[in-house]
Order: structure tokens, then sequence, then C-alpha cells
């Protein structure tokens, strides 16, 4: 079925590798690492094997009135940031962004596991004043469409929201509905995204499977290190990241700055186990993202990976990606500079793919440094690239057995 | 409890918890300040706290017509006065 077409008109992104362009595009060309070393917190960090996260250490100045404010916790305050940045970027007429044609697909893994912890430990408290203490706003701050509604709110925005929870492809899937609903004309535009906050809660769920990192607690920057022989787990991250896509039309009208175009978009689930990575199910993505997008697979020059560092996932993406790609395009994984910032990593490595593609270079998985032969059978960015890209892949597989393909045009 | 102490509490608590300073008695909160419903709320548990005293049901639905800091003080008084008079009994 044939849809109308759908623009990128702005994206921001705040990252463990930083928050401007011009600080991401700099990390990116000379191999700064966003992982550093787990901080107390006095309940879990001590517990938990995995020392390291990739932690946004840099101040952000969130400037939002009291109104705002009270029913964010620290993962929507991340979701407004972006979300404004993205809304002053875009210069939308103020009175399209209230006009019912402007939605929101917006997403975390769940809520804001600092407010939820607080909760929780009120519950488990021993009295009656301090069951009561639970705040009326705590569930609004707590509740996984939190990111969504607090920028419908903010912004006074009345379109569609959708607000997918399915940790790791959250925000992938936020694009790649948000495209879907731009394309057979729900909305004209799409305020799309994904956010996660700093939490040990995820750290220590991840570090009881045995999927986290160990082996570079002394040095966090040499970890997650995707498709390496060394590679010993993932690393859990924080971030935020929100693009406007925008029916093209719409966006020629009003003569916005076009920086990219979606061309496709696939969906699906493995069908069966909820943790194992499936390569019948990647590589069924990856086809039905090139079938929607109506491209061969030499049409596409890179493939952003999911790639997570674990020693199962990254070989089962490996051979889902030859299979679909033969070793054609190069293949990075982002998430060697900032590890896995969970429900905003689609949106973060889009924002990502989206610079190298505007300034014309890949730049490569840190960390990598001698692939792990079952891996090998790819074409690995090892070093810089200055290179073109016309057609690029961003790849993310969720718990539960998600897998999405998102599928970005360079706009010329 | 004198009405000049609850407005004392009163004050503190839409500095405290609403970042509203100094505002004006009978100024319509949700207009002035955009004080709303979850506002609403989190003041009964405000108010709780000061009085040292769960609210009722009942109680806390008739909080729900107050406008303005005057309403506010009005209806504490008279929580006041049933707690003391229940104290008395």
């Amino acid at each position: 079925m044939k849809g109308r077409r759908v623009v990128i008109t702005a994206c921001s992104a705040i990252t463990p590798i930083g928050h401007t362009r011009a600080e991401i595009v700099d990390s990116l060309r000379r191999g700064v690492s966003g992982v550093k070393p787990l901080r107390e917190d006095h309940l879990l960090s001590k517990f938990i094997h995995s020392q390291v996260f990739g932690t946004v250490d840099y101040p952000v100045d969130f400037d939002f009135r009291r109104t705002y404010r009270k029913t964010m916790g620290p993962v929507a305050y991340y979701a407004c940031q972006v979300a404004k940045e993205v809304l002053d970027q875009a210069g939308l007429p103020p009175e399209f962004v209230t006009s019912g044609r402007l939605g929101v697909a917006f997403g975390s893994t769940h809520g804001s596991p600092t407010v939820q912890r607080e909760i929780y430990k009120t519950f488990f408290g021993a009295s009656q004043s301090e069951f009561r203490a639970i705040g009326a706003v705590d569930y609004l701050k707590s509740m996984v469409h939190t990111t969504a509604v607090n920028i419908t709110k903010m912004f006074g925005i009345t379109g569609r929201v959708i607000s997918s929870s399915t940790a790791c492809t959250t925000s992938s899937q936020s694009i790649g509905f948000g495209y879907e609903t731009v394309k057979y004309g729900m909305q004209d535009a799409m305020l799309c995204g994904g956010a996660d906050e700093y939490d040990t809660t995820t750290v220590a769920v991840f570090d009881n499977l045995m999927a986290c990192s160990t082996a570079f607690n002394d040095r966090p920057r040499c970890t997650p290190r995707p498709f390496d022989r060394q590679r010993d787990g993932l690393v859990v991250g924080e971030g935020a990241g929100a693009v406007l896509l925008e029916e093209y039309e719409h966006a020629r009208k009003r003569g916005a700055v076009i920086l990219g175009e979606i061309a496709g978009f696939a969906c699906n689930n493995n069908g069966g186990d909820l943790i194992l990575p499936n390569r019948a199910g990647i590589s069924e993505t990856l086809r039905l993202g090139l079938e929607d997008a109506a491209l061969r697979a030499d049409d596409v020059d890179f493939v952003s990976a999911h790639a997570t560092g674990t020693k199962m996932g990254d070989v089962i993406e490996a051979q889902a990606i030859h299979a679909v790609y033969g070793d054609g395009p190069f293949v990075t994984g982002l998430k060697g500079y900032m590890g896995h910032t969970m429900g905003s990593c689609g949106v973060i490595e889009t924002i990502l793919t989206l610079y190298m593609m505007q300034d014309g270079f890949i730049a490569p998985t840190l960390n990598l440094e001698e692939s792990d032969e079952r891996c090998a059978m790819i074409r690995h960015t090892l070093h810089l690239q200055e290179q073109p890209i016309r057609f690029a892949s961003i790849q993310n597989f969720a718990f539960g057995g998600v897998n999405t393909n998102l599928l970005i045009k360079r706009f010329v | 409890m004198t009405r000049e102490q609850i407005i004392s509490e009163i004050l503190n608590i839409f500095s405290r918890e609403f970042e509203i300073e100094q505002p004006g008695l009978d100024n319509d909160l949700r207009e002035t300040y955009e004080f709303d419903s979850v506002d609403a709320i989190e003041l009964l548990l405000g108010i709780e706290r000061f009085l040292k005293s769960e609210l009722t049901h009942d109680e806390k639905k008739m909080a729900m017509e107050v406008r303005t800091i005057n309403h506010i003080v009005d209806y504490v008084e008279r929580l006041v006065r049933v707690r003391e008079r229940e104290a008395h009994q």
C-alpha cells in the first residue's frame, strides 16, 4: 500500500557522548566513550557485578515551569527536553502544534524507576503515615506513558498518542509507528522518540541474567565491545532522543529544513522464546524492512547494528545481516560508544546515523579490535570512513522477541 | 488554632509545595497560578500532615469546591472545629 512520503525535519538527543550535534559528532569522530563507573546508589550497586554505566555526566539545563515539572520524574525531564529542542528546531507554526494534526509517539522502558523505587519503599514501610506519603503525582511520574503525556501537556499537543514500551525497541517502534501514522494520513506530523533515566534496577536485572559486562570494571571505556572477541556483555546506559517526522509536502510548503527521509519500517516477533535472539526472526525483519522501502539489499550502504556486546546476540545478528545483506554495507555497533540506552537506543542510533549521513562519514565500532570469527563474515567498520551514506538500516531487537528495522534515506 | 496560624501554614504549603509565593487571598488559584486538580490532591496531603489527622472521603470531596486561599482557610477552620469537637466528646 503506497502512502505519503515522510521526512525528518528536526532531531535532538541527550546521550552519554554529548548533547549537542557538535559534541556527539566529535565523540564519534574521536572515539570518545560515554561509559563510566557505576554510581553508588546505597541500595543495589554494591551487589551488582557490572560496575559500569553509560552515563550522562554533564548538566542539562532544564528550564520547565512548575506546572510541568510537578508530574515529571527524571525520564520525563529528558523526554520533554529533547521534545522542546526538536519543536524549537522545527519551527512549526504554534497553531499547527495544537491543531490535532501533530501527534506524539514516545516511550520509555518503564516510566520512572527512581519514582517507582520510592513508591515501593513506602509500600514496604511499616507505618500508615508512610503509606499516605505516596504523592498524587507519583503515578503520573511512573506510568509507562509518562514521557508521551508530559510532552503533550507541555506543548498542548492534541493529536494521537502512541506510547510503546517494548524495552530495547521502544523508540525504534516510536519512530516506525509514527512513520506509518503520517504515511497513511492519520497525522501530518509526529514527534517520536524515547528516553530512559539512570537506573541501577535495570543493571541488576541484566546482571542477574549474566548479560552484563563485568570484565572491564576497571576500564569502563573499553566496554561494551560489539562483535569483538573479548566482548563480555552489555552495558546499561541512559539517554533520550526525539525526531520530528513530517509529511513531505507539509514540510516543503512551509520551507522546513529536511534532514532525511524515512524510507521504510518493519516490526515482527520471533514467536517463541522471550530472551534468546532468533536468527530467522531477525532476518525476516531485515527483509521486511527492505520490502517496505522497496529497496534491494545492495542499496543499503550502512547498517547500525543493535549489537549490545553479548556473547550470543552479536553472533546471531551478524549471521542475520550476512544472510540479508552479504558483506556489502558497513556495519557499526554504536553501543560501543555509550552502552545500551534501553528505551532510547533506537532513536539515539537513528539520530547518530542521520548526523553521519549528513556529514558523509561512518564511525567505527568502538572497542572492536579483533572480530569474533563467528561475526567476521560482515563488513565491520574498523576505522573512521569518510564515506557517503545513501540508505541506512537501523536495527533494534528487544526482550520479548520484538525486532525492528528502520530504513532512512539521505535527503538531497 | 487561630485563623492567622492557618493562613500562615497554608501559605507555607503553597510556597514549599507549589512554589507560589504570597498569593492573593481572594485570587482564583486556577486562573492566577495554574493550580489544578493534581495540586488540589497534593494540598490535601499537606493539610493532613498539618492537622496530623487523616481526612475522610467526604471531607476530601468538600475540598473540590475551594477556589481561593480564603476558601482553603475556611475549609481548614471547619476541619479543625470538627476535630476539636470530637476531642471533647
